[in-house]
């Protein structure tokens, strides 16, 4: 079997996961020899199209390119993967669906009118998705496990457990109990939970873990002195798009 | 083993710095965990530490092998001579339990490794030193190589094993009186009632504690008993060949924990997870082996994001 | 029980497939034990898994393996002459030698006619030692049927009921179509002296039990097979565990009585 075919492409967004992909720099030349890297448009100069074993998309679709670009690379692709937040679930960006355009237009455009925009929607929305790797940006030690285990011929298992998993088995003493927000119970591991090692408490950019308890969750974060709009807008943050109904029902 | 020796307060670091220069102490820092100490000043005894020693002997993440193009290949390293100094009746009893697992029972070689050139220095308390500890109720024994009982100008020093006795000897130390059973015991400790809790499994009061369990695993993750893992492979990206397989802590209170090839997870309801744990603690495991694993530390309480107390809610079940 | 993670390599004497899915694994493998026990099959890097033993011979030791998960898909690529990494056997199996002088009825569905293959070829070299056997075997489709090859000298022995649960169009078949345990319900059976060995999936599991327990039989008389998310194989890891019991010990073979024990609210 020769190396795969793969490609990074981008749609909307800042273009940190596909950086986060570069960042494993140790290990780029051990890439290279496992895999074709056809088209990365972010960083190469001729990029190949013709057909892929292996996508990595990044970024939501925002607008009719993203659309058209999303629906093309797919076509061509054997397997796709969501890379990062806003592929994943729509992230900060798919947060404009949740206000009227009247109140945000005007603070952003002085002419409007000349933006091509749809509804912003997280990837799996137009297209077939098969395999996510969350988070915003995703960790780049996750994005070469996943890479190995599809070099090794495995089928990557999407992480259920909760960052408080990992932000456990760091050590950490619990934000909860100190009274931070920290969303590591509602939200799926994986991130080796950089952010609460590092004293930042979670914000929920890996997405909702499959077994949330979101009852107990928000009861808490009232009793420990949090508004019910507050907790709303943090929760809605990077799931709004991708709510699981449990949590919507919560969140009436 | 129940002689008494007295050591005087002032000289407590000589005396510990005498013994070797791996010197491990509960010390606050974001929590209270046990570190390496230069001096006993260091060290915080006012609370029980948030951390147990687990992690030390039942190490987090642990090689099993390493192997490289179809050869398997151990490497397994002795911890070098350390005193862990300011364990309480618990964690001492929870050590026990976990040389009694991985030791007596399973030889296992990556805990000796770790566990073999440690001695254990308790710190006694007089009393509970929060409002969840039940070591009482749980039936532990003495199992240290020195206990300390605080006497504020002075220490009481009782030897639990020979080394113990022989470090006591050899530092010259006087006899001061004999110990009592009943001073063994902190008070106030006792508050998980004497009941048969293998009769209350279908009891609704379980479904109380489930429904504010957020499933975190901080409980398991910060037991000094819990001893399930999970085993893993990794290889490396230059070859996908050569790699090393370990063990890393899992914990039951996880879905995954249980889940089958083709996504069936055996126990899916919450409320079947918490249940297991407990019972895992205080009935299974007690069904085979003869004792509690349980030493009512009372950590899966305090450290739980939404204080899930399973001792009161059990108290309730009739 | 010694904690000893460490496999050793065997040779794969011969690979067979027996259905799309389903392919077969024989192993220079020369121990004692237990039509039911298992072992743990690793390839360094992709993983180790739990495989029940579906052979009983001296010289050799097979295992029927259904590609569902990395590990088994992998052991698919492995090829005759090739080395794979085992530990074991372990567990408790069917113990055949305290069932002498019964009759056995073995209910086997999917890949849970592997290891039930063991104890039926135990029964095969010690026929004299059994009554009256029974084989109920049930499959998805006439594709998915296992172990064709034996099932001529199982039909000279034993009386064979085989079913298939549905036929795709253009499938040439004319066996019986149905589940396998309508076939249970409708074959009478003598429950005295009689066990009975179950292995499928969770649903057929239950539902046999159900139908053995109108035909008369007790608890005490019906074996299951359970399969469990394991590691260690030993007892250590505790991810098989179910009540008090560790599949991986006191199983993967129980007495149905010994884990029926929540019925009366008790752990």
């Amino acid at each position: 079997m020769g190396r795969l075919r793969i490609g990074f492409y981008g749609l909307t967004g800042c273009a940190g996961c596909q950086l986060s992909v570069i960042f494993n720099e140790d290990e780029l030349l051990d890439i290279i020899k496992l895999f074709d890297i056809r088209a990365f448009p972010f960083i190469k100069a001729s990029n190949d199209e013709e057909r892929f074993d292996l996508v990595f998309m990044e970024g939501l679709v925002a607008s009719p390119h993203d659309i058209e670009t999303l629906t093309r690379i797919r076509a061509k692709t054997k397997t796709l993967v969501a890379l990062g937040a806003c592929a994943h679930s729509g992230c900060i960006p798919a947060y404009r669906s949740f206000t009227l355009k009247e109140n945000y237009e005007h603070l952003l455009y002085s002419k409007a009118k000349d933006i091509a925009d749809v509804e912003p929607e997280p990837i799996s929305k137009h297209v077939k998705v098969d395999y996510v790797l969350p988070g915003c940006p995703p960790d780049k030690k996750e994005i070469l496990h996943f890479m190995k285990e599809i070099a090794l011929g495995k089928t990557p298992k999407f992480n259920h457990n909760p960052v408080c998993v990992e932000c456990r088995l760091n050590g950490n003493d619990c934000l909860l109990i100190h009274g931070k927000p920290c969303m590591g119970p509602i939200t799926s591991g994986g991130c080796h939970a950089v952010c609460v090692t590092g004293g930042f408490e979670c914000w929920g950019c890996r997405g909702p873990t499959g077994d949330a308890n979101y009852k107990a969750y928000i009861a808490l974060l009232k009793k420990k002195g949090y508004k019910k709009e507050f907790i709303k807008t943090r929760m809605m943050m990077f799931a709004g798009k991708i709510q699981p109904e449990e949590m919507k029902a919560c969140l009436q | 083993m129940d002689a008494l020796y007295r050591l005087e307060a002032d000289k407590l670091d000589i005396f510990l710095q005498s013994l070797g220069p791996d010197i491990y102490a509960p010390v606050k820092t974001d929590a209270i965990r046990f570190q390496k100490i230069s001096s006993v000043k260091e060290a915080d005894l006012t609370a029980l530490a948030d951390v147990p020693v687990k992690d030390f002997f039942f190490r987090q993440r642990e090689q099993l092998f390493k192997f490289t193009k179809g050869k398997i290949a151990t490497e397994i390293k002795d911890a070098p001579f350390r005193i862990f100094f300011g364990l309480r009746r618990c964690d001492l009893n929870a050590v026990k339990h976990q040389d009694f697992i991985f030791i007596e029972k399973y030889k296992d070689p990556y805990y000796t490794a770790q566990r073999k050139n440690t001695l254990l220095f308790g710190y006694h308390c007089d009393e509970a030193l929060n409002k969840y500890c039940f070591c009482g109720s749980m039936g532990l024994e003495e199992y240290h190589d020195i206990m300390f009982f605080d006497k504020k100008k002075y220490f009481l020093l009782n030897p639990g094993s020979k080394v113990g006795q022989k470090i006591v000897s050899e530092a010259k130390l006087k006899r001061a009186g004999t110990l009592k059973k009943k001073d063994t015991i902190p008070k106030g400790t006792d508050r998980l009632e004497k009941k048969d809790i293998s009769k209350l499994f279908e009891n609704s009061l379980w479904e109380k504690g489930a429904d504010e369990c957020l499933s975190c695993s901080a409980c398991t993750s910060l037991c000094p008993t819990c001893y399930c893992h999970e085993v893993k492979d990794d290889v490396k990206l230059s070859d996908l060949k050569s790699g090393e397989r370990t063990r890393e802590w899992s914990s039951c209170q996880l879905k995954s924990f249980t889940r089958v090839a083709g996504e069936h997870v055996f126990r899916e309801k919450r409320v079947d997870r918490f249940k297991h744990r407990i019972y895992h603690q205080l009935v299974y495991f007690k069904e085979r082996y003869g004792v509690n694993m349980c030493v009512g530390c009372g950590r899966c309480i305090t450290h739980c994001p939404t204080t899930i107390d399973f001792v009161s809610l059990i108290n309730k079940m009739k | 029980m010694k904690a000893d993670y460490l496999p050793q390599s065997v040779k794969v004497l011969q690979k067979r497939d027996e259905s799309a899915d389903t392919f077969t694994l024989r192993l220079g493998m020369k121990v004692d034990h237990d039509p039911g026990q298992f072992i743990q099959v690793s390839i360094p890097g992709i993983g180790e898994a739990p495989i029940s033993i579906s052979s009983y011979s001296k010289d050799y030791l097979e295992i029927s393996i259904r590609k569902v998960g990395n590990v088994t898909n992998a052991l698919h690529g492995v090829k005759k002459g090739s080395s794979l990494f085992v530990r074991g056997p372990y567990g408790r199996g069917y113990q055949m030698s305290k069932l002498k002088g019964k009759g056995i009825v073995f209910i086997g569905g999917g890949c849970g006619v592997a290891p039930l293959k063991g104890a039926i070829e135990y029964v095969e070299k010690n026929r004299k030692d059994f009554k009256e056997i029974d084989l109920f075997l049930g499959f998805r489709s006439p594709g998915d049927i296992l172990f064709t090859s034996r099932h001529k000298d199982w039909e000279n022995h034993f009386n064979v009921h085989m079913s298939v649960d549905q036929i795709p169009s253009k499938t040439c078949y004319s066996g019986n179509v149905g589940f396998i345990t309508d076939t249970l319900n409708k074959t009478p059976i003598q429950a005295k002296g009689t066990v009975a060995f179950i292995c499928g999936p969770p649903i057929m599991m239950t539902k046999s039990i159900q139908l053995l327990a109108a035909k008369g039989f007790k608890d005490t008389q019906i074996y299951v097979s359970e399969e469990k998310l394991m590691y260690c194989a030993f007892g250590l890891c505790c991810h098989c565990m179910d009540k008090g019991n560790l599949t991986c010990l006191d199983g993967p073979v129980f007495r149905y009585d010994e884990i029926v024990r929540s019925r009366d609210g008790k752990a």
